[in-house]
């Protein structure tokens, strides 16, 4: 009879001990790509444990998964995405992993705004590349779009872990007040700017968001060219605007490669000002780090382009 | 010609039992439909059948025996007659048109294409970037066709020149051309050309690079942003950069069994990965970017066949010799389960001797059983059969198009 009870209150105690293992375990993230890491990590902080497939200065676009990508969404309880067709291959990773992980997309509740042209292109070794999709997928370059992932992104943690989420509810309310802090940044440098020079060029259309919140307006070429070398007579069409349009200072991209922007600079006149973070955040090292480092970057590259002179 | 489905044909297809989904919208039809292909073994001969409905049946006649390509979106069945030096083309009669958050069916009877290739051996078919390229082995040539075109019933071939005749492959990348490298080495009689690597060209074959090295190249595949192709000291992987192709070869690591190598490899459509034979025995999982780049998977028996499932792309299935069935998981690398689903069929003998091959419909595994004149229809959520078709003669090699699609 005691050894009967000393099993049960052994199995008793196995059982609490494991579970309390259990909820001590980290919430297994996976983000899609280094932005959204980035607001994962500030909401879930040391609860979660946090794998980013496309990482620093990496194109999501173009980005094919890996076999470890899928190990990771099977053994993940919460996938976060972009959503807006942002991640093309998604849809057959998720059937390669098998995965039953909550997939929680960001932009749900974001003002979207639609893609002209039903997508934009992006520029890789040389080449155009078409983003088909019917909106435009890079709502976290307006800071109060940011605020809006990172409130999904904190009632995903609750959803999967009840028990953090008051920590992750506090990580979340300090953090926008970190983005609101930003916002106000933002709005600020780009007030001190002429009303006659808002005008920038950019290869990959990956700012109407920031043009809409913060009146920065950004020229790209639209397809300009689907061959190895953009055709004269369509970058002929980008300088007539550019000129027309008083631009005043042209970027590249971490993620584009520069050789259609050194063709339109050349042609237009306009030395490159710098890089701009548009899909991706910087390595470690870069001046993007993470995403208020990002906005602050590229927002302080802009004014300073087109300060007066 | 291909016809909107309509009307008693739709109605037809929505009483099949599984092999439609319910309705989209009231303007809407979801419809599923698997076409099968099968060629015999001895007699010049494909014959084609709906899945859902196996008396929606066709025979095409062939000049010999077939090795059977589902081409340009699965529109067009590509048949290669390599001991007929013969490649003939098959409209499947279905059709897919993108519209972005959905695809377009078109369904119609298959029919065959008037215009065929001929040339002396072709062997190796490649499609890739809309192209699809045949190597004529004794020819020192291969051709190239337009894809869309060849979905309109257009046989318009490119001639794509080789310094030598040679069973090799020719494929698109980037802006290249990729074709493998014969050695200059004489040979007696009907010894197969050394082959010594792979090497880039313009599209008038004049070379664009150097030869990488890939000693006995054999069996190409596509995966991701990859070309992958099997060697005697590793697999070849080729990347398109900004300066043309990028070569890495990946060894075959010491822990492998040696002596043996990858000849055949097929890409996964869902995730950049291949999975290739190994040895009479084995598979290998290749993933061209991370570590470990090989993951071996010992067979029960010796290999008679293998697919992917472009469904579920960490999914393979490979049948033994033994009559067994194995479901792979790729992310694991390890045999997810097995079943029974052939009488045995030894690999001993000649290696082209009628045995099963396998092809992917959908949520089924069909099996060719040459011996007891059937395809067999193998679940593959328990590898169980779902039921067995009759096919005159010996049915062999196979082929599936079709898919999901709407009809308005």
């Amino acid at each position: 009879m005691k050894d009967w009870l000393f099993r049960i209150a052994a199995c008793s105690a196995i059982t609490f001990s494991s579970l309390a293992a259990a909820q001590a375990e980290p919430l297994d993230v996976v983000a899609t790509f280094s932005i959204i890491g980035d607001f994962a990590a500030e909401v879930g902080g040391d609860r979660i444990r946090l794998n980013v497939l496309v990482g620093p200065d990496s194109d999501t676009h173009v980005y094919e998964p890996r076999p470890a990508d899928a190990i990771a969404l099977a053994g993940a309880d919460v996938v976060l995405t972009n959503g807006l067709e942002f991640e093309g291959f998604l849809t057959r990773l998720i059937a390669a992993s098998g995965t039953d992980a909550a997939i929680a997309t960001l932009t749900d509740g974001v003002e979207t705004m639609e893609e002209p042209g039903g997508g934009h292109y992006h520029y890789v070794d040389g080449k155009a590349v078409f983003h088909a999709g019917a909106h435009d997928p890079h709502a976290w370059q307006s800071v109060p779009n940011a605020k809006v992932y990172v409130q999904n992104i904190a009632a995903a943690f609750c959803a999967a872990d009840a028990e953090g989420c008051a920590a992750y509810q506090a990580n979340a309310a300090r953090y926008a007040g970190e983005l609101d802090a930003l916002d106000t940044e933002i709005r600020a440098a780009i007030a001190a700017l002429p009303e006659d020079r808002r005008t920038v060029v950019v290869a990959h259309n990956a700012f109407r968001y920031f043009e809409a919140t913060y009146g920065v307006h950004f020229l790209s070429p639209q397809g300009v060219s689907t061959e190895s070398e953009a055709a004269a007579a369509d970058v002929a069409g980008l300088i007539r605007e550019v000129r027309d349009r008083k631009a005043a200072a042209i970027f590249a991209e971490n993620i584009s490669d520069t050789k259609l922007l050194e063709q339109i600079a050349r042609e237009a006149g306009l030395p490159l000002a710098g890089t701009l973070y548009s899909d991706a955040l910087s390595g470690p090292d870069g001046p993007a780090p993470d995403y208020i480092a990002m906005m602050r970057h590229n927002a302080g590259a802009i004014a300073a382009a087109l300060a007066a002179r | 010609m291909l016809r909107h489905l309509a009307g008693a044909s739709a109605l037809a297809l929505v009483l099949a039992g599984g092999a439609v989904a319910q309705d989209h919208d009231h303007d809407h039809e979801d419809v599923t439909l698997y076409r099968v292909f099968v060629g015999d073994h001895e007699k010049g001969q494909v014959t084609a059948f709906d899945l859902s409905e196996p008396d929606h049946r066709w025979t095409f006649p062939t000049t010999g025996q077939v090795k059977l390509f589902p081409v340009a979106g699965g529109a067009v069945v590509a048949a290669v007659q390599s001991d007929a030096d013969t490649v003939q083309f098959i409209r499947s009669g279905i059709a897919f048109h993108d519209h972005g958050d959905h695809r377009d069916i078109e369904v119609g009877d298959p029919a065959a294409i008037d215009a065929s290739l001929t040339g002396p051996r072709p062997f190796h078919l490649v499609e890739h970037d809309g192209k699809v390229v045949l190597n004529y082995d004794q020819g020192g040539y291969a051709e190239i066709l337009d894809g869309h075109a060849l979905a309109e019933g257009k046989v318009e071939p490119v001639r794509f020149p080789q310094a030598r005749a040679h069973h090799g492959f020719v494929a698109p990348l980037g802006d290249s051309w990729l074709s493998t490298i014969a050695s200059d080495e004489k040979v007696e009689g009907d010894a197969s050309v050394p082959r010594l690597g792979l090497q880039a060209f313009d599209a008038e074959g004049k070379p664009a690079g150097d030869l990488a090295s890939c000693t006995a190249i054999h069996g190409e595949a596509f995966s991701g942003a990859y070309l992958a192709a099997g060697c005697k000291e590793g697999v070849l992987t080729v990347k398109a950069g900004a300066n043309g192709p990028e070569y890495k070869l990946l060894p075959y690591p010491a822990e492998l069994p040696q002596g043996v190598t990858t000849g055949t490899l097929l890409g996964s459509t869902g995730i950049q990965v291949f999975l290739g034979n190994y040895g009479p025995d084995g598979l290998v999982v290749i993933d061209p970017v991370d570590e470990p780049h090989y993951r071996y998977i010992k067979l029960p028996f010796r290999r008679v066949d293998f697919a992917l499932d472009p469904a579920k792309p960490s999914t393979g299935y490979v049948l033994t010799e033994d009559g067994s069935l194995h479901r792979i998981d790729l992310l694991n690398a390890e045999i997810a389960d097995s079943a029974k689903v052939t009488e045995p069929y030894s690999m001993d003998g000649h290696w082209n001797d009628p045995r099963p091959r396998i092809a992917m419909a959908g949520d089924e595994i069909v099996v060719t059983d040459p011996n007891a004149g059937l395809v067999r229809r193998i679940a593959t959520e328990d590898l169980s059969e779902r039921g067995t078709l009759p096919v005159e003669g010996k049915p062999y090699n196979i082929a599936v198009t079709g898919g999901s699609g709407v009809t308005h």
